[in-house]
């Protein structure tokens, strides 16, 4: 009965958590953001994310492969990369696009620095920076979900009236700014519509609640901390207020800025990736604010109406610096002082 | 008398490991093995090892002094049993090794046992000077018994460049499994009050703080008792504190207690404190009540596998393997033998270990309990989930640290200050990729301590 002890150093027990769960809980999070896709987008919400899961974890297998590393899908991170991906895409994005972008972020966007843990950048940007880089037209081409309001402002590519797509609301936001129009384009049927979901905009992104019912998830299993989301929202926050407050022709309300486009989802889920991001909370802050500023520099003064994606990876960027520059403190205070 | 047994105060981080202590709370301490052979370590104790004062063919007897140093910081053994002097040689020590030790055959089974100890209403700690009181400390060789194994006198003593102004009396036992303090408290308190009033006397110290994990009820009821009957003085006082790991971390119930922070690198003094196990407060008392030197001590055995676990007074120097034949053997299969608890334990392969003065419990983990845990699992790379930071009771940043280590860059380990880790295994315990966090930082530490070895400054 004693014959096979074992020796290793302490502790000898641990708690019942593996990577696994913690991914798993990532893609529970990102169920109601799926089923409000689901619901606006049809069929469009499934054939994305289903190629965008199924090339990830082919990619993520193949790569192993090649690299001659065991078997790592087990660990779900390359399906929580695919649904993020296909949370961000436009829904009308052809299937082969999403597929090529999948393949991209998970091959150079994660397997190339080593596979999970190693990556610098959030992979489902970098596949997403990708195909905006690679296909722009498909990508800013906005479906009109299927539970549309008819009042909502539409454009096509040729700028006038047209059933299939639809403009953002970041767009219209951009229209005001270039109309000077912005508090008439605010009204609270808009504010709902964002808040549902019932706008034009990438598959997980549109619907508010949805998003929220999921953060809130994640923040009760602890899988993710309030300081990256609550620093994005409240430097976007402040941003937008300032904006707003100079100027409150051009620019919409700053509570528009949050409930539209990739703000929540990027606060709450792309942000929070805890591979990508800051380890300390100071660092965390920093981190969030770096985000919420650059996505506002680049709603706000930029050319495009969207900015997550490019502050998310600029900040992943930062994120060793960030990690050398807010050091913990030991509680004891730093030795020999 | 109502007594207040929740715990409000308590330091940032720590876990909640599951506690299985019922396996052995309620069974009275009993006496220990009666051995035919011990194993007297010559070094139980942070500092100096000892030289052997007899040699292979003496006779010596129970409480005859083995073992001595010269140097300030060290502590005596002395022979728990009549014997002969079998030989002296290397065996395995959790710690450190095949170190020396002064194996003893019983003559014929002679314990000391313990025989109970009463606390007269009119016990005086007046009596004794605290030259006295510090000088049977010595003599008995007390060292912390709650772990570490810091010679007590040292730390008792008043030391005119560190006054000491509270004592902080150690009954948290926050480690899963052990209840050999919890019964200590329950079965020995006005011993225990005895030696906390003969400890306070020879430190000087003019408050006492006994801190206790609310998850022990009947300890801080037993504890209040004993002092209202015995202690009029309101400069005794029992504290309450959370239970969580680890709370009985000197620093950390320090910080709990006071809400203030023992300076990293620096000991309880340098701020006024001086914290002592209830183990080793018993153990003043019979020391320089009785001039009994420390000869045994109460160990747990436990662990499910175990058929009879409980609390033994054991002889020191008994070794792991008769203690777990003496409480029935195991009856399942075992996958670790664990000399402490399960979070900061040691665990061993030579069942033929001796009982140390610091050794608390004796653990059989069975697959089923570490299954719970990583041990099958496989360790997968680190995501930098931050959950290490969250825990870390010291403030530190574990994983960087760990990788450090794992890539072999001391000087990084070191610049996020892995001289700061007191190793209670948190970061471990919570990490999701099964890293052994705390092992690469013990890992690392020691790498430290051999490069400074060489390289003298």
């Amino acid at each position: 009965m004693l014959s096979d002890i074992r020796v290793s150093c302490a502790p000898h027990i641990s708690q019942r958590l593996s990577t696994r769960v913690v991914m798993i809980d990532v893609i529970i999070g990102l169920v109601p953001a799926m089923a409000a896709a689901g619901y606006y987008f049809r069929f469009y919400a499934l054939i994305l994310i289903s190629a965008c899961v199924i090339s990830a974890v082919a990619t993520e297998w193949l790569c192993n492969l090649i690299r001659k590393q065991p078997n790592s899908l087990s660990d779900f991170s390359a399906v929580v990369t695919g649904i993020i991906l296909a949370l961000s895409l436009p829904p009308a994005l052809p299937f082969w696009a999403a597929v090529i972008g999948s393949c991209f972020a998970v091959a150079i966007g994660k397997m190339v620095f080593g596979g999970l843990g190693a990556n610098i950048f959030n992979p489902a940007m970098v596949g997403r920076a990708f195909l905006t880089a690679s296909f722009g037209m498909l990508m800013t081409t906005w479906t009109v979900p299927a539970t549309v309001d008819v009042t909502m402002p539409k454009i096509s590519p040729e700028n006038k009236v047209d059933a299939r797509t639809q403009a953002t609301p970041l767009a219209w936001s951009k229209m005001a700014l270039k109309d000077k129009n912005g508090a008439k384009l605010y009204n609270e049927q808009q504010f709902r519509a964002t808040f549902t979901g019932a706008v034009g905009g990438c598959l997980g992104e549109t619907s508010v609640i949805a998003l929220l019912i999921g953060a809130l998830y994640l923040f009760i299993r602890r899988t993710i901390t309030f300081h990256i989301p609550l620093a994005v929202i409240l430097s976007a926050f402040v941003f937008a207020a300032i904006a707003y407050l100079i100027n409150s022709n051009a620019y919409v309300q700053p509570i528009f800025h949050l409930t539209s486009g990739g703000m929540l989802l990027g606060a709450f889920f792309i942000a929070t990736d805890p591979v990508t991001a800051p380890l300390t909370r100071r660092g965390m802050w920093l981190f969030g604010i770096g985000v919420g500023t650059i996505t506002m520099l680049i709603r706000i003064v930029g050319e495009y109406p969207e900015g997550m994606m490019f502050s998310v990876l600029l900040m992943n960027g930062m994120t060793p610096l960030i990690d050398r520059l807010c050091r913990r403190i030991p509680a004891g205070g730093k030795p020999g002082v | 008398m109502k007594v207040n047994t929740r715990g409000r105060f308590s330091f940032t981080g720590g876990v909640h490991p599951p506690e299985e202590k019922d396996l052995t709370s309620n069974s009275e301490i009993q006496p220990g093995p009666e051995v035919k052979e011990v194993a007297v370590m010559l070094s139980q104790h942070i500092g100096a090892v000892c030289r052997p004062l007899v040699r292979k063919g003496y006779m010596v007897l129970a409480g005859q002094k083995i073992g001595g140093s010269d140097a300030y910081v060290s502590a005596p053994v002395h022979s728990p049993i009549h014997g002969k002097v079998k030989e002296i040689e290397l065996r395995s020590h959790p710690v450190l090794g095949r170190s020396p030790a002064i194996v003893i055959e019983a003559y014929r089974y002679h314990p000391t046992k313990y025989q109970g100890f009463e606390l007269m209403e009119d016990f005086d700690e007046g009596k004794y000077s605290p030259e006295q009181i510090c000088d049977a400390v010595r003599k008995a060789g007390i060292v912390g018994m709650g772990g570490a194994g810091f010679p007590t006198r040292v730390k008792i003593e008043p030391d005119p460049r560190m006054p000491k102004e509270i004592m902080i009396i150690n009954g948290c036992e926050c480690e899963p499994y052990i209840t050999c303090d919890y019964r200590i408290m329950l079965e020995r308190t006005s011993q225990i009050i005895a030696g906390i009033k003969l400890a306070r006397k020879a430190s000087g110290c003019s408050k006492v703080l006994i801190g206790i994990e609310d998850n022990k009820p009947e300890a801080i009821k037993a504890m209040n008792e004993a002092l209202a009957a015995h202690a009029k003085d309101s400069s005794i006082k029992v504290v309450p504190v959370k239970t969580k790991y680890p709370q009985g971390g000197e620093r950390q119930l320090i910080k709990a207690i006071l809400k203030r922070n023992v300076p990293t690198g620096g000991i309880p003094p340098a701020i006024g404190v001086v914290v002592l196990n209830v183990a080793s407060v018993a153990a003043i008392a019979d020391a320089v009540i009785n001039g009994t030197p420390l000869t045994h001590r109460v160990v747990t055995v436990t662990g499910e596998a175990i058929a009879n676990p409980g609390n033994f007074d054991v002889a020191i120097g008994t070794s792991v393997r008769e203690l777990i034949e003496f409480c029935g053997g195991v009856t399942r299969k075992s996958a670790k033998v664990v000399v402490g608890g399960p979070m900061m334990g040691i665990a061993i392969a030579d069942l033929d270990t001796p009982v140390t003065k610091t050794t608390n419990a004796v653990t059989i983990l069975t697959g089923e309990e570490i299954g719970k845990a990583k041990f099958a699992r496989r360790q997968t790379p680190c995501i930098h989930c931050g959950r290490c930071l969250r825990v870390c009771p010291e403030n530190l940043n574990p994983t960087k640290i760990a990788h450090a280590v794992k890539n072999n860059l001391l000087d990084v380990a070191e610049s996020y200050y892995i001289s700061a880790c007191i190793e209670c295994g948190c970061c471990s315990f919570v990490c999701p990729a099964n890293i052994e966090v705390t092992g690469y930082i013990k890992t690392g530490k020691n790498l430290l301590a051999r490069q400074k070895k060489k390289i003298p400054s």
